[in-house]
């Protein structure tokens, strides 16, 4: 017998919440096939020509210009596991920010957000779906790359590693919720995206260390979640770090985490309130 | 048949120009011209979609040239002058993505237009007007060449008072004819991707798939001699390698070009069969989908 909703409890609506968009979203996965091959072989041709580029201007596979500012002189591994974490922020902010704009050109938005439910957890729900897509593209990458490419992953740092995925994940939550409010007033969260991935491009350090860039651009860089996890994850599997070398970085982007999902959450609510006061919930 | 007259009664015939004539040009142009407009149109509603793109190219090129200088320390490049005859990294690398851009033009605005028709339920309707399926497509094509050239103007204005750029204003008109060629078969590639876009419907994908391998197979941001063989060869079947070359060797002092033998006349070659092969599929590819009646299907 169906319980009627109030008599379920608020968790375990929530919960049902969250699960039901990740199994939607999965079953459009599903529809769509040429999809997941897509995350899972493009990802390779989008870092395959910075090695190329670094072969050309280089001339091998060290550097000792870019061991004096990033610890190591082997660019290419450093190279993908800023792609392979960047991968993250793709499906996060396309993923969660742009999930709304596909409800609204698919005509459900309306009854998404008419549903008696929070409209938050609908998004934790499709966060929660594409961070599984992007956990099992990164995992397919990586141990293409460990067979080709060389990159060493010992035990002892896979634990610490997942430990400072979720907290990334987790940040990038709080940005994708934001993205998504925004995409909610301004409707463009394609675009909004795509300003978002460039910013996190060039300010974080995904190819290249942080301190190549100038100090003004460095101070935007420490504002994401990305950094810290990039630098966390390369002292760990590249610099052969012990896991208390990175406690600072992994407290930061606590920090940052905590700032970003509550500010998500905040932005979000509110706006979605303005929205439909204002009736322009699914125009687009 | 008595209320057809009656419903008739009152509106005018028209005649549509039809096969090869100068008036069915005209009416073509005209359409390619209003497809334009209308893109523009939709893209001022969105103001942050217009401002994003225009700075696009600029965007997408500083962590490249960021992380040549990080790999060197500097911008000059021993490696890459024994290889090309220059060693500036910041020159070379900002005349490969600026021509690189118009590749995501020509993938992107003619391979994603019939998607985007089809989200926004257009995609029968402009099916059905008496006007070639080019047309729709090369008018969208127009306007993204205009909004890759506004974007381009902007990327070298920037580097140029940043960076500083050494380029020869001698060169700048070859190299303007190289690139007019390089478009044409663009062209034909554009109207390919499309037509796979009208079968597989995932239209990014199949955008985004192509522009990746051009980007692996074109002397962009590396010469082509540090890609394996087999690369190398490929890449001479896409009208992007032998346009890098061909402009490079005009704009920049003491380039050797790494592709032998005429480029003009390579991308004679390319125009002619890339658009004849475009163009061949698309009609294939158009009149089996509406066979199937799967057009607006997604």
């Amino acid at each position: 017998m169906i319980k009627r909703p109030q008599e379920i409890s608020s968790l375990k609506a929530n919960f049902f919440v969250i699960w039901s968009e990740v199994v939607k979203n999965m079953k459009f996965l599903m529809a769509y096939p040429v999809i997941f091959v897509f995350w899972t072989i493009f990802p390779f041709f989008w870092f395959i020509p910075f090695i190329f580029q670094g072969e050309a201007i280089v001339g091998g596979l060290q550097s000792a210009s870019f061991a004096e500012i990033a610890g190591t002189p082997e660019y290419i591994p450093f190279v993908i596991i800023g792609a392979i974490l960047n991968g993250y922020v793709l499906t996060s902010l396309y993923g969660v920010g742009e999930s709304i704009r596909r409800e609204a050109y698919r005509g459900t938005l309306d009854y998404l957000l008419s549903s008696p439910c929070n409209k938050a957890f609908i998004l934790i729900g499709k966060a929660v779906s594409e961070s599984i897509n992007s956990t099992v593209y990164a995992i397919i990458q990586l141990v293409v790359c460990i067979i080709f490419f060389g990159i060493e992953l010992t035990l002892g740092v896979i634990i610490p590693i997942i430990l400072i995925l979720i907290l990334m994940i987790l940040g990038l939550y709080g940005i994708a919720l934001m993205l998504a409010a925004l995409s909610l007033r301004f409707k463009q969260a394609h675009d909004l995206g795509h300003t978002l991935e460039n910013v996190f491009l060039i300010f974080a350090p995904v190819r290249y260390p942080l301190q190549s860039l100038p100090f003004w651009a460095q101070i935007i860089g420490k504002l994401l979640p990305l950094t810290y996890a990039l630098i966390a994850v390369r002292s760990l599997m590249l610099l052969k770090q012990d896991f208390p070398a990175v406690y600072e970085q992994i407290f930061l982007l606590f920090v940052i985490d905590v700032i970003a999902i509550f500010f998500g959450f905040y932005l979000f609510n509110w706006m979605e309130k303005r929205t439909r006061k204002s009736g322009a919930i699914s125009q687009y | 048949m008595k209320k057809i007259e009656e419903e008739t009664r009152g509106l005018e015939e028209v005649l549509c120009p039809i096969g090869l004539s100068l008036t069915n040009l005209k009416a073509e142009l005209r359409a390619i011209w209003e497809c334009n407009i209308k893109e523009w149109k939709i893209e001022l509603a969105y103001p942050i979609s217009f401002i994003r793109q225009s700075i696009q190219p600029l965007i997408v090129l500083l962590p490249i040239l960021v992380y040549g200088i990080a790999l060197i320390g500097g911008r000059f490049s021993e490696t890459l002058m024994q290889l090309v005859g220059t060693g500036d990294v910041i020159t070379y690398t900002f005349t490969g993505y600026m021509i690189m851009g118009f590749i995501g033009t020509a993938v992107w605005a003619m391979g994603f237009s019939i998607r985007k028709e089809q989200w926004y339920g257009t995609l029968e309707s402009i099916y059905v007007t008496p006007t070639s399926r080019l047309s729709l497509i090369l008018g969208m094509a127009l306007h993204s060449v205009v909004h890759q050239s506004i974007g381009t103007a902007f990327e070298f204005a920037v580097i140029y008072a940043v960076f500083g750029l050494v380029l020869k204003i001698e060169g700048i008109l070859p190299a303007l004819v190289i690139f007019a060629l390089m478009m044409l078969a663009l062209g034909g590639f554009g109207i390919f991707i499309s037509s796979l876009a009208l079968i597989f419907k995932e239209g990014w994908i199949i955008s985004e798939g192509f522009h990746s391998i051009l980007m692996l197979l074109s002397p962009v941001a590396y010469p082509l001699t540090v890609l394996p063989n087999i690369a190398q060869q490929a890449s001479t079947l896409f009208p992007t390698a032998p346009a890098l070359v061909g402009m490079r060797s005009f704009l920049i002092e003491n380039y050797t070009p790494e592709i032998l033998g005429n480029i003009f006349l390579h991308l004679l070659v390319l125009d002619a069969a890339w658009i004849l092969f475009g163009i061949l599929i698309f009609y294939l590819t158009d009149s089996y989908v509406r066979k199937r009646g799967t057009l607006g299907k997604y």
